[in-house]
């Protein structure tokens, strides 16, 4: 009945203060906002990057160039890295793991960097020999025109598809093309955020001219390729297709430069068959080198590794996150302190009324822990109306916002109010009345 | 009934202790007038304070309504206060962001008794005080006059058995002054104990009985 009366006196006093009550509670809203915020990111990073190496399938294999140091339990140590050594993976090597039993298809990559022209445009890019599975396997949907076929890459087609970006450098939609100017240094880079952003609010480069590049012609190398496509834009985290020039690999092969496999994705008939084939896989290569300077490593030791990274920033956020809450807790402590001290003739005149030590201390707690609850609320919502806008807007990735998340953050919430509450509650309640009403 | 015997009471200086109350018997009979008047610093608010259980004796005994005040705990004389005794200061303390009837309603909102018509009690007393129209106002907006009727309506509030006055009068023009004390009369007419703490013989004068304080002691 107390705690009930000196509730209902905490939501009358916030109330009755609420112009200083709304200063004191952005603390907590700007906490709060903050843990949802960085939750989000966190687990929209996590979930983000899960998805695309989760997306490239779990019968799929990578071959990697360089070799992944083995732990003390026999388990590959992705976060060490792999060693750094040239590759010496070739060609060669991807035809023998097309023998090995039960392997569906082999997809290997070499990359380079090169200018491409187009015009009076020059665009820095990542050249990408492959096959034709590279759409299919690298989950790059085509915005126009086709993928070069089987038959384009054995007669080494001078065909090419131009990532996203790369196709608008070139188109000067992009404010990055390689100038005329000797030595420029400008690269194909996706377009920052902020300008994506804007791009999607003023609707994209007005100014621009809508064109295609599908059937023109593009000078690599000063060598001549027909764009026979255009990749969707693909911002996703480390394997955006947006800035590659794709190519098939028998085509890249004949340039000068391109020898070495980057990487090689092996899909295995059926998820049975991973173990087995990731073992002939490692036969298959072996027998072409004479050292272990190469890896295969399967999609679920690639997530066990992600899984370590994302786990390492959650808890760089979850220590950014404790020292924001810490923050807001002890401003909203140092508020109330204050207005402890500023209502001390008030603490007075309530206990010469008849208030008890206890129904003062529990006015002045449920007051603290309201003001958190409720500094904590809207924090949550400004949190989940960033996330939605960010959702709606940002395409690079998405931020989760769980609902445990924000039970958590409300949780908090009612812990900082809790925590930070006690001691301006015992300051107010161990206030002496006859000095308190004296007090100027 | 108040009874105080040997009450002394004493506060820490910088120098030492300063002995405010050396001994002070009083005695005030249910429904009795008394004024206790004192020059500045003789210890009238002291007095008060301990009356008003809003500080403990050092040694001595206080007994009101029959409780041995000196011998409660915090609690109890939290509960003693609200149910027996209203406070009437010179400065009025009322609470600046509560309107006039919520400050009188606040000794109800602490108290145990369970009245079922604290609304019109409230607006009763506001009504007798003659301040009814203010009653959704705040204080700043109030003459001192007005805000002493307030804090009167709240010391009557909860029907205590003793009204304890500081300097009632003290913040207050002459003719608003009169109005007060004729107030106070028409309450004690009713049956109310009032002990008022005053260093003015025109508001002494009023009450049944005067005593002064001395050297921290009542003659």
């Amino acid at each position: 009945m107390k705690l009930l009366k000196a509730f209902k006196l905490a939501c009358f006093g916030l109330w009755s203060n609420r112009f200083r009550v709304l200063s004191a509670m952005m603390g907590v809203v700007i906490g709060m906002f903050a843990v949802i915020v960085l939750t989000a990111i966190a687990i929209g990073v996590k979930d983000t990057l899960m998805k695309q190496m989760g997306s490239l399938g779990a019968e799929q294999i990578l071959v990697l160039p360089g070799r992944v140091l083995d732990t003390a339990n026999g388990q590959k140590d992705l976060l060490s890295g792999l060693t750094s050594v040239p590759s010496t993976l070739t060609y060669d090597d991807a035809k023998a793991v097309e023998g090995v039993p039960n392997v569906k298809s082999v997809t290997p990559q070499l990359e380079t960097i090169t200018i491409a022209k187009y015009d009076d445009k020059k665009v820095q890019s990542s050249l990408v020999g492959t096959t034709d599975q590279y759409s299919r396997i690298q989950h790059a949907e085509l915005l126009e025109g086709r993928f070069f076929t089987k038959e384009e890459q054995a007669a080494k087609a001078k065909v090419i598809v131009l990532g996203n970006n790369i196709h608008d450098a070139l188109l000067g939609k992009q404010e990055n093309p390689v100038e005329n100017g000797e030595g420029s240094s400008e690269t194909g880079q996706p377009k920052p955020l902020w300008k994506r952003v804007l791009d999607k609010l003023l609707g994209e480069s007005a100014s621009a001219e809508e064109k295609s590049l599908v059937g023109k012609t593009v000078t690599i190398k000063e060598e001549s390729y027909e764009v026979i496509g255009v990749l969707a834009p693909n911002a996703t985290l480390g394997s955006s297709t947006d800035n590659n020039i794709v190519l098939p690999i028998e085509t890249a092969l004949a340039m000068s430069d391109m020898k070495n496999l980057t990487k090689m994705i092996v899909e295995a008939s059926s998820l049975d068959m991973v173990d087995q084939v990731d073992g002939e896989i490692f036969k298959a290569i072996k027998a072409n080198h004479s050292e272990i300077d190469f890896s295969v490593v399967k999609q679920d030791q690639m997530l066990g590794a992600l899984g370590k990274v994302t786990s390492i920033l959650q808890m760089m956020l979850f220590g950014i996150t404790v020292t924001a809450l810490l923050i807001s807790g002890t401003g909203i402590m140092n508020v109330m302190v204050m207005s402890v001290r500023e209502r001390t003739r008030e603490i007075g005149i309530r206990k010469a009324l008849g208030a008890s030590t206890f129904e003062v201390m529990a006015q002045f707690f449920f007051e603290t822990l309201l003001l958190c609850l409720i500094g904590g609320a809207v924090g949550i919502g400004l949190g989940y109306a960033f996330a939605e806008a960010w959702n709606s807007n940002i395409e690079i990735f998405s931020l989760v916002l769980p609902m445990w998340a924000v039970k958590l953050a409300l949780y908090t919430s009612f812990g900082i109010g809790s925590l930070f509450g006690i001691y301006p509650a015992l300051k107010a309640a161990r206030m002496n009345p006859s000095k308190a009403l004296r007090f100027e | 009934m108040i009874e105080l015997r040997d009450v002394r009471k004493h506060f820490r200086t910088g120098s030492g202790k300063t002995e405010i109350l050396r001994g002070v018997n009083l005695t005030v009979e249910q429904g009795e007038y008394v004024a206790i008047m004192g020059k500045s610093g003789s210890g009238k608010s002291t007095m008060l304070n301990l009356l008003g259980t809003l500080d403990v004796v050092d040694s001595g005994a206080y007994e009101l309504a029959g409780k041995k005040v000196h011998k409660m705990r915090k609690g109890r004389r939290a509960r003693l206060r609200n149910e027996e005794i209203g406070f009437v200061f010179q400065h009025f303390q009322l609470i600046a962001n509560l309107s006039v009837y919520q400050n009188v309603l606040l000794p109800l909102t602490y108290g145990r008794k369970r009245l079922r018509r604290k609304r019109s009690r409230v607006l009763e007393l506001l009504d007798e005080m003659g301040i009814l129209d203010k009653k959704n106002q705040k204080p700043d907006r109030l003459s001192g006059g007005e805000k002493q009727r307030v804090a009167i309506a709240r010391a009557l509030v909860n029907e205590p058995s003793v009204i304890l006055a500081d300097e009632p009068t003290g913040s207050l023009d002459e003719e608003t002054t009169e109005s007060i004390l004729s107030l106070f009369d028409r309450v004690h007419k009713k049956g109310a104990t009032i002990i008022v703490i005053t260093h003015d013989m025109e508001v002494a004068e009023r009450a049944d009985r005067i005593l002064r304080l001395q050297n921290g002691v009542l003659v």
